[in-house]
């Protein structure tokens, strides 16, 4: 096993290389057994191919440094990304290339006149009836997401008007009856001593009056306006 | 305890060599089948059912080039003999030269964890996992097509290529919602 890989890994040395240039050794095989020379050739590149696997397990070994777990963790994600990278990269430019192959093949065949070339144009034109109805759509998807929305806004700002004159109110209606009654009722008390003060007052000039009316013996009946004023005292209760 | 090496034995000339591994020794028949129709190469089944190999077929034994584990997710057991064949193969060998083929992938008796768990182990290993339909002719066939491309590359059949290569564009990956309850 030891033996294989060092004379391999110097034949692998050429291949890799110059494999084209080899192609026109093995001429003479042909006659010798019932092997092709493409059989050959194949075969050979299938053990140069196993060689090189092997060559590479043999150096994976070689390059060893010590390094703590997370730091081969580190590594090794960041390897992983970068691989990843390449992937997509890889992969978006081969879609890439695949589209204009089959966009130049299409135009090739579509110059050609066959009746497939007539098929092809049919569907193409389908496709792009299509397209434009699928534009045609779009624009009027976008209309009337647009109306949409400034409906939605509408709404939105009529409830917060809402909201708004419903906290005025609120605010009204308890506020309401504070200064109102407060000078409401500053002023009745006001008015209510006012009223109390008069009123005693004429109680007195009254209680005077009926007084001066007893003593002095004055017939009020028989005169008017005298019976008038008497009248008048009897309104008012006697106080005190 | 032997470990199957791969490079323990020199490569066959034009020919490419398959281990595959199943529990119920199913599939593998039909697989089989299919797969020694390959004409440009010749290809060399060999069917096992489960880890550790028979000793006594070590000598006659010639170098694989790819193991596949072919994995019945109906059955529990199968799911489980596989992780437990795991360990009985080098290192060497899951540098692109393990694939998992799951069959049954769309019976609906088939609790979705198990499905998940082979997608973590497939992901951890960094191998390529298939899945087949192995009820069908036409499925069969389909399989052992991406099987080849795969047993192709791994024996060296294609130029500029090596199993280490492939394995960075077929590895399995695990979709990033894995954890999340699914749909059905």
């Amino acid at each position: 096993m030891t033996r294989v890989p060092d004379m391999d890994s110097s034949e692998n040395g050429e291949d890799i290389n110059g494999v084209v240039e080899r192609g026109g050794d093995p001429d003479g095989s042909s006659g010798q057994k019932e092997t092709s020379t493409a059989d050959m050739l194949r075969i050979k590149q299938q053990m140069s191919n196993q060689c090189f696997e092997m060559e590479v397990h043999l150096n994976a070994g070689k390059h060893r440094r010590s390094c703590s777990t997370s730091e081969a963790e580190r590594d090794f994600s960041d390897q992983i990304s970068e691989l990843e990278r390449v992937k997509t990269l890889q992969f978006n430019q081969m879609l890439a290339l695949h589209r204009m192959q089959m966009w130049h093949a299409m135009e090739e065949k579509i110059k050609t006149n066959d009746p497939e070339a007539d098929a092809l144009k049919v569907v193409n034109e389908r496709c792009m009836a299509h397209c434009c109805r699928i534009k045609q759509i779009q624009q009027e998807t976008r209309v009337l997401q647009d109306e949409i929305t400034e409906l939605q806004k509408k709404r939105l700002e009529m409830k917060r008007l809402t909201h708004e004159k419903m906290k005025e109110m609120e605010d009204l209606m308890s506020r309401k009856e504070h200064p109102d009654t407060e000078k409401y009722k500053a002023a009745l008390e006001k008015g209510q001593a006012n009223l109390e003060k008069y009123k005693k007052m004429s109680i007195m000039a009254q209680n005077v009056l009926r007084g001066i009316l007893l003593a002095c013996k004055i017939n009020w009946l028989d005169d008017p306006k005298l019976r008038d004023v008497a009248m008048t005292l009897e309104e008012f209760p006697i106080t005190d | 305890m032997s470990r199957l090496n791969p490079f323990a034995k020199l490569p066959g000339l034009n020919t490419a060599s398959v281990l595959l591994v199943e529990n119920e020794e199913h599939f593998q028949q039909s697989l089989a089948e299919a797969l020694v129709k390959e004409t440009s190469v010749t290809v060399s089944v060999r069917l096992a059912k489960s880890f550790p190999l028979p000793v006594e077929n070590d000598e006659s034994r010639p170098r694989i080039d790819l193991v596949v584990f072919i994995i019945n997710l109906t059955s529990e057991l199968s799911f489980q003999s596989a992780e437990a064949s795991l360990k009985y193969l080098e290192p060497g060998y899951f540098l692109g030269k393990v694939c998992f083929m799951v069959t049954n992938a769309r019976s609906s008796s088939v609790p979705a964890e198990r499905l998940d768990a082979v997608r973590r182990l497939a992901a951890s290993l960094y191998c390529p996992l298939l899945f087949a339909e192995d009820q069908t002719q036409q499925g069969v066939t389909n399989a052992a097509e991406r099987l080849l491309t795969i047993l192709k590359v791994a024996a060296g059949f294609v130029p500029f290529t090596s199993s280490l290569y492939l394995s960075n564009l077929t590895r399995s990956t695990l979709p990033p919602d894995i954890d999340q309850p699914s749909f059905d």
